[in-house]
């Protein structure tokens, strides 16, 4: 009996072409699959940059494995390659929720959808952050839906580390804030309804939230002095 | 000269014509055979990997495992197959991951173990620890149910791994049924929460890959 898996490694489409990365679709042992790779920055010292990008090649695979098993849905990864600096994960099918976004915000309907949506950020963040880890670029270009589910899935862990601190929290939620101000505002406040679901999925909501009114007043850099 | 021109071209038609007929009684010839090829029962599965195949079958009431894992052991095993403890196999896929990796691992002379069957077992494990990877993934003296793979089989090195092993052949799709969930929880340290948003081949898949990354 001979199973014929199509697996052409080779076949890469270019999807995006990032500052950091490139993001190819391809396939993995038959399945459809993502890849991103880390290219070598030529301004760069040559000892530096293999050091950086392969650190933060781990960094990305680690976080996002992590992410898993906090229970925040992220794509599966397939492999890791540590030669050709490439990341190989799970295909997702589905549109980004800044697109969903930005369809309701035109619109103007399906409240309970955006409910749903926002209640579902709020639990993803809740959890990573009581794990300890912080995604660092919530933004919602780097939040997908799942077609069939309707499930969040959180992409891009290239930012993320691991910290226990209010201050990272609240600066991670900071920079979320100011993404949907900036880009959503004609969705109402989707802010507030993040920030209620969070409540509920973080059990260190409070010093987080009390953390965040400060960053509000000073913005994401804190200010060295003294 | 006339007739003679004309005679020319009535021998080139005739020529090409022939020459069709030829070419038909060749692809004519090349259909017959296919469809009446002998074709030898394969009983292993493969599956392509980067143009590499993976044959893999899956055997249960294996009687002979202690023979089996005596003869890895010594080196004599032949032809050389990769034995997994089929119990931690929840599909095939994750198998097929680690089979990826070694093969890239192979491609740049960098395998962790002495060979691409034993680092099969080894990337299977997610862990870093040879030993007690071959211990746990691998086969022991009483396991009965039992996955074989080998890479780039031959048709006759199919059929004596199938003489090698003394237990019942089954199809892949019963891993499902068969997998010991709480044994792969165990071992790759699964947590319920993970369970809710994956399944228990994408929680290996995910720590067959980031293993070389913590």
């Amino acid at each position: 009996m001979e199973t014929e898996v199509d697996s052409r490694d080779t076949s890469l489409i270019l999807l995006k072409q990032g500052a950091e990365a490139r993001v190819f679709e391809s396939s993995f042992v038959g399945r459809k699959s993502v890849v991103k790779e880390r290219f070598s920055k030529k301004y760069r010292h040559p000892a530096l940059d293999s050091k950086l990008t392969l650190k933060r090649l781990n960094a990305e695979a680690r976080c996002m494995t992590k992410a898993r098993r906090l229970g925040v849905c992220t794509p599966v990864l397939y492999a890791v390659d540590h030669v050709l600096h490439t990341l190989t994960f799970e295909y997702v099918t589905g549109p980004s929720v800044k697109d969903v976004f930005l369809e309701i915000g035109s619109r103007g309907t399906d409240k309970e959808w955006l409910d749903n949506i926002a209640s579902q950020i709020g639990e993803a963040i809740g959890k990573l952050h009581d794990g300890g880890l912080i995604h660092g670029d919530l933004t919602t270009s780097n939040m997908l839906l799942k077609s069939d589910t309707k499930q969040l899935v959180l992409i891009d862990f290239g930012l993320s580390f691991t910290s226990t601190l209010p201050e990272d929290k609240a600066v991670d939620l900071y920079v979320l804030e100011r993404s949907l101000i900036s880009m959503h505002s004609s969705c109402g406040n989707v802010m507030d309804q993040i920030l209620a679901a969070y409540r509920k999925s973080s059990k260190q909501w409070s010093s987080t939230l009390n953390k965040l009114a400060q960053v509000r007043q000073r913005g994401r850099k804190r200010t060295m002095v003294g | 000269m006339f007739w003679l021109e004309d005679s020319k071209q009535g021998f080139k038609d005739q020529w090409r014509q022939a020459r069709v007929k030829i070419a038909d009684i060749c692809e004519c010839r090349h259909i017959f055979l296919s469809i009446f090829r002998f074709k030898p029962e394969e009983a292993m599965k493969s599956f392509n990997i980067n143009g590499t195949t993976l044959s893999i079958a899956l055997y249960t009431d294996v009687t002979n495992s202690k023979e089996l894992l005596e003869s890895m052991q010594t080196g004599t095993l032949e032809p050389e197959v990769a034995f997994l403890n089929a119990l931690l196999i929840p599909n095939i896929f994750p198998v097929l991951a680690a089979a990826h990796k070694t093969l890239v691992a192979k491609s740049r002379d960098s395998l962790t173990t002495r060979t691409p069957h034993s680092e099969l077992v080894y990337n299977y494990s997610g862990s870093k620890h040879i030993t007690e990877s071959l211990k746990r993934c691998g086969i022991s003296d009483s396991t009965t149910y039992i996955l074989a793979a080998r890479f780039d089989a031959s048709p006759d090195e199919i059929q004596a791994v199938e003489k090698l092993i003394n237990g019942k052949e089954i199809d892949l799709e019963e891993l499902e049924g068969r997998a010991n969930q709480s044994q792969i929880q165990k071992h790759y340290k699964i947590s319920a929460s993970e369970l809710g948003v994956s399944s228990l081949a994408d929680a290996i898949v995910c720590r067959i890959a980031a293993r070389d990354a913590l």
